[in-house]
């Protein structure tokens, strides 16, 4: 069953230079399982993300031949119900959550104003959903937790409130960009495994957007590899090693590797090429 | 080379004491290239910045060639250099590139300013045309050349590499380490190098130290490390973490 | 090559090229905002007025005409009408408007240079130093502005440059807080350590490392504060201790209109107009300054 699809999506970016195409006719569906994008910094893929919450500011525009999620065009959908789908059914997580929570407000304070204000929740009710939430993602000691300021959490402590809290309202589709990428190798594993164990349990649908090959491979279903705002190829995760587009094949080439020779490491030789749409 | 003897650093934050580095010692031979790994507040940047006298030194010492460190001199930043972990943030955003290199031969008073600018950016591997450019007109990788060549312009011996490559993309991070790689031998420089990511710290370091907490867990050789011959119960729980950087 | 083509050259030849390059993207980013360049407008007209005030004004400012006192606006030969001494009020705004430039570019050379240094170096050393250097920002800061002024006037004796001298002394230590609060998030900068690790002293980390990145900021809040500027240097005029009587000087012509206000309400309202015009213009223009020059926002 396909949850989004997406055609022939375009982001450009108005600039004093003249236009600048961020993201190049960009097609994916996804059902309900876990797509990863990977690429590299400037090929699009955090814009791919945003583009389907509509989150690009000008000078940034969209443009798509459709955008359908569960049955409704995003691209002609009025603003205010845009807003009631955005952090309701699909939701977004972000690389660092020292930028994504309210850093004078109580974590508490935080997760509950969703469901006091949008869902007209008594305090009591919003609290005890807060409270499972901070449950769901492995916090032992979600009463502190409750009561704690943004600043005395840790980076992995951090990064699993905010996904509680981007769960609480029971999206369909969870947009994680770099999620984990700002948190140790230990901790790391643990938030994929909440995430992974959110996906099969509730049957969500999950874009991974990462720039960590091995990462995407371990833990996506499907992968998208973007370059320069286009998607150069789509393979199953498990198929990542035996790539058959150079780029991808350069990208896991160039990684160092343990115990392996102090040759210089393969540079990626790009190809125009790739560029072309 | 370089000797550092029980060396405790202490910050004090807001009336608590925050204890970020606890009686570490280690020593690093002449043009030996030494690895120091650990998580997020292990410690192993504040060691770097404490020999660049940027972090308090509660205790212990540093000595370079047996003698103890004067950060911040002028003969101080022609023996030690660093490069920083962001690109992003190390180079001033309203300097050109030229300036930016221009600036540590003004400070010691040295001539020929435009040859050795541009025999810099060559050595780095960027365009000599990228010299008037600022540095928002530059890519993330082209910055850390930039900063490279920033701090090789006073021909030091030794080079403090504080997560160089973790801001870079993968293809990015392959031809920095092979550019820091080649500098090394030509140059003979000694590097002392903080990661987390243990494969990057195997490609560059010939012996590594584990750090945890602000404590020294383990130190190993690169043989060691590729044989998973670790001792202690972190060092092969931060190695099992990384088996997917291992080889094939 | 055209201009454009130079100005955008990805790979500037010179410093001087890089530089120019760098101002002609900020043009282009300040052009975009149309309230901002209605506040360029107005400034620049108030320049064009200061310099050309003897070719374009009607009448001699000062010359009295008691025949034609107190016309009121529109009349011919008299498009803002007459004050109480026959004179022209449209060419006495017009030259008015040099010694408001005139003041207003006095206090912008002194003030904010002052502040930028006193908040930089403060904020640099930190310790005593910034306590010394902030208390003593703080004793200017308790004293509402124009009290000060008056009291430095008082002091000083009347005038106009006692009064550039008395705001320009009560205008820097808004400057210092600002420089002092952008120089502690930019002192902990690894560019910052990076040159200090190279060995640099002081002066020269202050001078070219913490200075340019404070001058955007006490730039704006110039432009904002001009408004102000121009409000006390017309209260000193108004309230006599300013500029002298029979230079037309904005605030002194509000106050000489205050006795007919109810009856010949033009001789008080079009000089306070003008007063409202350019400290608006001023206001706008910081306002557009403010996006491009703001250093977080340029990539």
């Amino acid at each position: 069953m396909t949850l989004l699809s997406v055609e022939n999506l375009r982001v450009t970016f108005d600039t004093e230079t003249g236009p600048v195409q961020a993201v190049r006719g960009v097609s994916f569906s996804l059902g309900r399982e876990r797509l990863g994008i990977v690429g590299e910094s400037g090929s699009g893929k955090t814009m791919t993300g945003r583009s389907v919450l509509r989150l690009i500011r000008p000078p940034g525009r969209i443009e798509a031949d459709a955008m359908v999620f569960d049955g409704q065009d995003l691209m002609r959908l009025p603003e205010p119900q845009m807003r009631a789908l955005r952090g309701r059914r699909i939701a977004m997580v972000m690389q660092d959550p020292k930028f994504s929570l309210n850093p004078v407000m109580k974590v508490g304070a935080q997760l509950t104003e969703g469901l006091r204000q949008r869902d007209r929740m008594s305090a009591k009710e919003a609290r005890t959903k807060a409270l499972a939430a901070l449950e769901a993602v492995q916090i032992r000691d979600p009463e502190r937790v409750m009561e704690a300021w943004p600043h005395e959490l840790s980076g992995g402590m951090g990064q699993r409130v905010m996904i509680a809290m981007m769960l609480i309202p029971e999206p369909d589709l969870l947009i994680a960009d770099e999620p984990t990428s700002a948190l140790d190798v230990t901790v790391q594993a643990e938030v994929l495994s909440i995430l992974d164990n959110l996906v099969k349990t509730r049957g969500m649908g999950l874009i991974f957007i990462s720039h960590d090959l091995r990462l995407v491979s371990r833990f996506c279903d499907r992968v998208l590899v973007m370059y320069k705002g286009r998607v150069v190829e789509e393979l199953a995760a498990r198929d990542l090693m035996q790539a058959r587009h150079p780029y991808t094949q350069g990208l896991l080439n160039c990684l160092p590797r343990i115990g392996g020779p102090r040759t210089p490491l393969p540079a990626l030789d790009r190809s125009a090429a790739w560029a072309k749409e | 080379m370089i000797e550092i003897d029980n060396l405790s650093v202490t910050f004090q934050a807001s009336g608590r004491v925050v204890r970020a580095v606890e009686n570490v010692s280690l020593s690093v031979a002449e043009q030996e290239s030494f690895g120091l790994v650990g998580e997020s507040g292990s410690g192993k940047s504040t060691i770097l910045r404490a020999i660049c006298g940027l972090a308090p030194i509660s205790g212990g010492s540093i000595k370079i060639d047996g003698k103890p460190v004067t950060p911040q001199t002028k003969a101080f930043a022609r023996q030690v250099q660093m490069v920083f972990q962001d690109p992003y943030a190390s180079l001033h955003p309203r300097h050109t590139i030229d300036s930016v290199l221009s600036e540590p031969l003004a400070i010691h008073g040295i001539k020929n300013t435009d040859t050795r600018i541009e025999q810099a950016l060559t050595d780095v591997g960027l365009p000599p045309a990228f010299r008037f450019r600022f540095p928002h007109q530059l890519s993330g990788g082209q910055r850390q050349r930039v900063a490279i060549a920033r701090a090789l312009m006073l021909e030091p011996r030794i080079l403090l590499l504080d997560e160089p490559t973790s801001a870079l993309d993968a293809s990015v991070q392959a031809e920095t380490l092979n550019l820091l790689t080649r500098l090394r031998e030509t140059r003979g420089l000694t590097f002392l190098m903080v990661s987390h990511d243990l494969a990057v710290i195997d490609h560059m370091c010939d012996r590594i130290l584990v750090m945890q907490h602000g404590k020294a867990v383990e130190t190993l050789t690169r043989e060691a490390l590729a044989a998973a011959e670790m001792t202690t119960d972190y060092a092969r729980a931060l190695f099992t973490a990384s088996a997917d950087r291992m080889l094939a | 090559m055209t201009w454009n083509e130079w100005l955008l050259d990805p790979n500037p030849k010179s410093r001087a090229q890089s530089r120019a390059g760098q101002a002609w993207l900020q043009w282009l980013r300040f052009r975009r905002n149309h309230l901002a360049m209605a506040g360029l407008f107005i400034t620049l007209a108030l320049v064009l007025a200061a310099i050309f005030a003897p070719w374009i004004a009607p009448h001699d400012p000062i010359a009295q005409s008691l025949a034609d006192r107190l016309q009121p606006p529109l009349t011919p030969g008299h498009l803002m009408g007459t004050d109480d001494f026959g004179r022209d009020i449209l060419s006495r705004i017009l030259y008015g408007s040099r010694i408001t430039l005139y003041i207003v570019g006095l206090v912008i050379l002194t003030a904010p240079v002052a502040g930028l240094i006193i908040g930089t170096v403060a904020g640099y050393f930190g310790g005593w130093v910034d306590a010394v250097l902030m208390r003593i920002t703080d004793i200017f800061l308790a004293f509402p502005k124009l009290i000060l002024a008056l009291a430095l006037v008082a002091v000083l004796g009347k005038g106009m440059e006692n009064a550039v001298l008395a705001i320009a002394l009560t205008s820097w230590p808004p400057y210092a807080r600002v420089a002092r609060a952008e120089t502690l998030t930019v002192r902990n900068s690894d560019y910052i350590a990076a040159v200090r690790l190279q060995g640099a002293g002081a002066t020269r980390i202050i001078w070219g490392h913490v200075m340019p990145m404070c001058l955007p900021s006490v730039i704006i809040r110039v432009t904002l504060d001009m408004a102000g500027i121009i409000l006390t240097a017309a209260g000193l005029g108004f309230l006599g201790l300013g500029v002298q009587p029979p230079d037309p000087e904005w605030g002194v012509m509000i106050s000489a209109g205050r006795k007919f206000l109810f009856e010949q309400w033009w001789v008080a309202t079009m000089p306070g107009l003008a007063i409202f015009l350019v400290s608006l213009g001023f206001n706008l223009m910081g306002d557009g300054l403010r996006d491009v020059l703001d250093p977080k926002g340029a990539r």
